[in-house]
């Protein structure tokens, strides 16, 4: 079943024209590896995916319906909603430094329940005031602080399990800065991971990382396996080893895409071939 | 009412006026600035231009002549009458200082980096969410030394207030020196110290309070 397409990405930043129409699709559980020069619009698709800039043209199809269409105009509490569907992984991790590792999994979560937990009081009320129930607004102030207290408790118990999917357990109470690199950014996955995103996205997880610790992060996005996921990557042999689609990209389109025995292996276009090269994989 | 006792207790009197105008002063252009910060960094053009000139005007001119400016002002302009001196001068440095703080908030907002609003974007934060949750207390640990700064010298700007005849420390001090009694003139350094003093311990506990936050 096809979780993602997107069909038709332009965008354009003053003059220079970043992506030129891109066009993909993405079953469900796969993971998409995107490969290509610095400046060919990588991290601009997934921003543009993920909201954070609106692209000039362009549709995303979710499970097959229409999500977001460029030339439609969202509100910010629409966009909040279309957002969610994604998660993104930044380069520089991007943590919260004044909250410990557990607050910064939990926060969007525990946020997003008291919001909750308010439409619920107001609506509990509004329901037992229209039945003429005695003491109404207590009851309701009650019922939702206890509907709260649950919610928070359950949220707190999934942060600390995907803290320990990530293999931080024993690190839920450190500030990011007591953190290795590695350590960050994976804990920058579990807080991706805590919305459930239909899709998640990582920007160069790694690049930001010294060579020894790649490897842990990359564990832990192997561990997703599953998943979908789009994963812009520099390292060739991950892409190689655990995509099942992989797309290249040149000066903001798709040059190629493919499998990755067919990308790596038997690369149709000159310009892939020679950026492969350079990466020394061919 | 030469003695110690007795000019201690005058000049006390005057430091109530003095401490009344900062904190009220505090109280309220710290909240102003911040919304003037917002407005100077508005993507809606006009806002900005003039919150941006408001700040500028307000920065380039003395805060004597804006003391004076507030409280002759309406009469001037319009004939309005019957403001009284500790409100009007209060205005007058709640719209200064409100200009200073702003600059402050706008640099310290601006220094925080942008994939922190990001990151809480991308998690379905809404903006007031992303403002509290993530940048505000970011945003305090940045700004505490410079604010500590203007609050400071604020406690002894109040002494301008004298300029419309408010009747604080440093005037109670000028009444006895025309009477022939320097020394209390003097005396009211130690009132300003003092007062510094704790505001300084106050804000340095504030900052090893925050400082576990590492920007
Ligand atoms: N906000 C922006 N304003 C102007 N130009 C931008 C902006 N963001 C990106 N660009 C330009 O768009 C082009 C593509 O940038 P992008 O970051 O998407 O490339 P990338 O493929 O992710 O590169 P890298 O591998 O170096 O991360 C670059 O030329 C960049 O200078
Ligand atoms: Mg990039």
């Amino acid at each position: 079943m096809e979780r993602l397409r997107v069909e038709g990405f332009r965008k354009k930043f003053h003059d220079t024209e970043v992506l030129k129409g891109v066009d993909f699709c993405l079953p469900k559980g796969e993971i998409l590896a995107i490969i290509g020069a610095s400046g060919s619009g990588k991290t601009t698709l997934l921003r543009c995916l993920n909201f954070l800039e609106t692209p000039d043209a362009g549709k995303i199809y979710l499970d097959g319906e229409l999500l977001a269409d460029a030339s439609a105009h969202y509100k910010e509490r629409e966009l909040r909603e279309k957002r969610k569907k994604f998660g993104l992984v930044f380069q520089s991790f991007n943590l919260f430094p004044h909250y410990r590792a557990e607050k910064n999994v939990s926060l969007a979560a525990e946020l997003m329940a008291k919001e909750e937990a308010k439409d619920f009081r107001r609506n509990l009320k509004r329901e037992l005031l229209s039945q003429k129930v005695p003491r109404a607004r207590t009851t309701a102030r009650a019922e939702a602080k206890a509907f709260l207290k649950k919610r928070l408790e359950d949220i707190r118990l999934r942060a600390g399990e995907l803290l320990c999917k990530v293999g931080l357990s024993e690190k839920k109470d450190s500030y990011p800065y007591e953190l290795s690199g590695g350590q960050q950014q994976r804990v920058a996955i579990a807080r991706a991971l805590m919305l459930d995103p239909e899709v998640l996205c990582f920007d160069e997880p790694t690049s930001a990382l010294d060579p020894e610790l790649t490897d842990e992060v990359l564990r832990a996005i192997r561990s997703l396996k599953g998943r979908t996921m789009i994963v812009v990557t520099h390292e060739m042999a991950f892409a190689r080893e655990v995509a099942d689609k992989v797309i290249f990209m040149a000066d903001g389109v798709i040059e190629e895409q493919g499998t990755p025995e067919e990308v790596f292996g038997d690369p149709k276009s000159e310009k892939t071939r020679a950026f492969l090269r350079r990466r020394g994989e061919q | 009412m030469t003695d110690f006792a007795s000019v201690t207790l005058e000049l006390l009197k005057g430091f109530g006026v003095t401490c009344y105008i900062f904190f009220i002063t505090l109280a309220l252009s710290l909240p102003a600035g911040l919304i003037l910060a917002f407005g100077s960094m508005s993507r809606f053009t006009p806002l900005r231009t003039v919150v941006r000139t408001i700040v500028w005007v307000i920065r380039g001119t003395p805060l004597m002549l804006q003391i004076i400016a507030v409280f002759y002002g309406p009469y001037l302009l319009f004939g309005i009458t019957g403001f009284d001196r500790v409100p009007s001068v209060i205005a007058a440095f709640v719209i200064n200082y409100a200009c200073y703080f702003s600059e402050i908030y706008r640099g310290g907002i601006e220094s925080i980096p942008k994939g922190q609003f990001e990151a809480g974007q991308v998690l379905g934060m809404t903006k007031t969410q992303i403002f509290f949750r993530v940048i505000f207390l970011q945003l305090l640990r940045r700004i505490v030394p410079p604010m500590s700064n203007e609050i400071i010298t604020l406690v002894k700007d109040t002494s301008l207030a004298r300029v419309i005849s408010i009747v604080e420390i440093i005037m109670v001090a000028q009444n006895f020196a025309r009477a022939g009694l320097i020394w209390p003139l003097f005396y009211t350094g130690v009132f300003y110290l003092l007062f510094v003093g704790i505001l300084t311990l106050l804000f340095r506990f504030l900052e090893r309070k925050m400082s576990f936050i590492k920007v």
